[in-house]
């Protein structure tokens, strides 16, 4: 992770802006906190990776103010943390620009993955790489193959999916809602946990062939993509 | 909507023509009335006078003084007049024809044209008497009544013509003036149809008529201004409780991260915190719906074909690890117009559901076809179906039935359904099943 990354976050509660800015300090990252709407749309012209914004702000809302942020040609990824959480006020923000959304109360596990995952979708380069490679582990994202060791491992095509999100965020955690609203683009939480059930079986796939576990559970949070015995992948 | 009113605007214009002519028919029957009894007068006076001036004629010298005149008369016949004059023995001694009509008796003396009989001869009608003279003579007069009956056909003719045009005159007339009315209540019409569609800042624009017409106008802008705030209020309302809840309620959850050392404990209370949100935002979720029921807008073509199947490879792993069977049998590119989220939702809840209450070895239907009137999606299982206690009230808030106390959930899963139907104008029903529990929604079709 890039240890420069700083993160805005506009937050007009006092409490919340601290856990956040605590929780951006253990990711390595450097927090800047506004607590008005005009205040953050100034702050937003400096470098910043990623803003976290509030919804409901001294000043409006802050998802009418997103294409104004791009037409000023900001390129910082925003992630809206509000207390409007149901699916429809979601899927409003996605749709207007916002690049992840999360609904207070959030847990800090949770907040913490996504953050992740926008850090590196902000640091990655654009690969033209049509292989994914993790030791042994192979994946080919136009054939829609995953392969261990030259082994063919069958996968569903909702697996497939699965797997090469996890992969691009390898390493770190993921979370249940994180994959059903990447992999499934479902923005509701249907209760039972169905995503277990499926990370579940392409966990056992992956494992069969592998003869290691390659996706583990991190308690309470998700999974982690973890192909190598040993720490250290390469993209 | 069109129809109807073009049925009134129809209906106001026959009801003015046939108002306006039955009342000139009536005037002009009056007078027909009079004018025929006027032209029967004249005609009875005709004949009056022609037999004074027969009598006259016969006081002088007597039989002769007829015969002759009747000859000069019949000479000179007009065939307006009817004479004839016979001895006792029937045989002709003046008349303008050969033989007395079948239809008139011979009836009196005298040279009086009291009880004049109308008769029918060839074809023609006569008004006319019959006497007896002095020494058993038979003598006819009478008059035609042709002329009279002609004046009385043209008076028809003239009558049925003038009602004729009337008719159409009162009709183009009526039918204006209804145009008129009607046009300007198809303005208030075509305005609470955009509302009824979702425009709920739809207002009539141009000058308003200060007439009842204009007072309507102001009165329903009136009301769809009020409207309009109640919902902006109810909307920023059900926004500000979110924010009021769930802020503080964000801070509890960041302060329960902090607590160390007691896992099984902050685990429960964030479930606890996590059930208390979900039943607020299936509580906001249905009203939202149901406030939304009706209007178009947020609406997108959907394929939910497509849909239907993502979520039924959704649940389909975790029906096998439960031991169930889902089949799904899913007729392909049947379009609506909806909303993903939302039918997403609805269809989780419903299967979720059949998940929930069915018991392993149990089967789940999940199918979708194509009808005449929209696609129609069923869902079945073969659990235990509904208990009866609350079958008349299941998709209501909070309904739970005893028996499922034991089992998570807030009974409002089912009302969420209803109102996610509701505001696709869908229709929900819940068919007769010999086992278990089955759910239909008929989609209304994607007009093309």
């Amino acid at each position: 992770m890039d240890p420069k990354s700083r993160i805005l976050i506009v937050e007009d509660d006092d409490q919340t802006a601290a856990d956040v800015a605590a929780i951006v300090e253990g990711l390595g990252c450097a927090p800047v906190i506004r607590s008005t709407l005009a205040d953050g749309i100034a702050e937003a012209a400096g470098q910043y990776s990623v803003i976290v914004f509030d919804r409901m702000l001294p000043g409006g809302d802050s998802i009418d103010a997103i294409a104004k942020l791009r037409a000023q040609g900001s390129t910082a990824l925003i992630l809206v943390l509000s207390a409007l959480g149901r699916a429809a006020n979601r899927v409003e923000g996605l749709e207007k620009g916002a690049d992840d959304y999360l609904a207070k109360p959030f847990e800090a596990d949770e907040l913490r993955a996504r953050l992740r995952a926008l850090l590196r979708r902000a640091t990655m380069q654009v690969l033209d790489n049509d292989l994914m490679a993790f030791g042994d582990l192979e994946i080919r994202l136009k054939a829609r193959t995953v392969h261990i060791a030259r082994a063919h491992v069958s996968v569903s095509p909702r697996e497939f999916d699965l797997i090469t999100y996890m992969a691009r965020n390898a390493g770190q955690v993921v979370t249940r809602m994180q994959l059903l609203e990447q992999v499934w683009k479902l923005h509701f939480d249907p209760g039972t946990n169905v995503v277990d059930v499926h990370v579940g079986r392409l966990r056992r796939k992956l494992e069969e062939v592998a003869g290691r576990p390659v996706i583990q559970t991190a308690r309470g949070e998700g999974y982690v993509f973890a192909p190598l015995p040993a720490a250290g992948t390469k993209a | 909507m069109r129809r109807p009113l073009a049925r009134t605007t129809f209906r106001l214009a026959a009801v003015v023509a046939l108002t306006v002519t039955a009342l000139s028919l009536v005037g002009m029957g009056l007078q027909y009335r009079l004018v025929e009894n006027r032209l029967r007068v004249a005609q009875t006076a005709l004949l009056a006078a022609d037999l004074d001036g027969l009598g006259a004629l016969y006081d002088q010298r007597r039989i002769i003084a007829l015969r002759q005149a009747i000859d000069y008369r019949a000479a000179a016949a007009t065939g307006g007049e009817m004479l004839l004059l016979q001895d006792r023995n029937g045989t002709v001694l003046a008349g303008t024809r050969a033989d007395w009509p079948a239809g008139l008796p011979v009836l009196g003396e005298g040279f009086t044209a009291d009880s004049a009989q109308i008769f029918t001869d060839e074809g023609q009608r006569w008004l006319g008497v019959g006497r007896v003279l002095p020494g058993g003579f038979p003598l006819l007069a009478a008059r035609s009544l042709a002329p009279m009956e002609q004046t009385l056909a043209a008076l028809r003719r003239t009558i049925l013509g003038l009602v004729l045009g009337m008719l159409a005159v009162g009709g183009v007339v009526g039918w204006i003036a209804a145009r008129g009315i009607m046009g300007r209540i198809t303005r208030i019409n075509a305005l609470a149809d955009k509302v009824a569609a979702g425009a709920l800042d739809a207002r009539l624009t141009g000058p308003r008529a200060a007439d009842e017409f204009g007072l309507l106008e102001t009165h329903v802008h009136a009301m769809l201004d009020r409207i309009e705030a109640l919902n902006r209020a109810t909307h920023r309302l059900s926004d500000t409780i979110a924010h009021e809840l769930r802020t503080p309620l964000n801070r509890m959850a960041q302060k329960l991260s902090r607590l160390q050392g007691q896992e099984d404990l902050v685990d429960d209370l964030r479930d606890e915190m996590r059930k208390a949100t979900k039943v607020f935002d299936a509580l906001l979720d249905i009203s939202r719906a149901e406030a939304d029921q009706g209007s178009g807008g947020g609406l997108v073509p959907l394929d939910l074909s497509l849909l239907c199947s993502e979520m039924a490879e959704l649940y389909e792993a975790l029906t096998e690890d439960k031991g169930l069977t889902l089949t799904q049998s899913i007729a392909p590119a049947q379009n609506i117009l909806g909303d993903r989220t939302l039918i997403g939702q609805m269809l989780a809840n419903l299967l979720e559901n059949a998940v929930k209450y069915c018991a392993p070895g149990d089967s789940i239907y999940f199918t979708l076809t194509a009808t005449d009137a929209g696609p129609c999606l069923t869902i079945r299982d073969t659990g235990p179906g509904l208990p009866d206690e609350i079958k008349s009230e299941i998709f209501e808030r909070f309904t739970r039935a005893e028996r499922d106390k034991s089992l998570p959930g807030h009974g409002l899963g089912l009302a969420l359904v209803r109102a996610i139907a509701t505001r696709h104008g869908a229709r929900l029903s819940t068919p007769p099943v010999e086992k278990g529990f089955v759910l239909q929604i008929d989609w209304p079709k994607l007009a093309l």
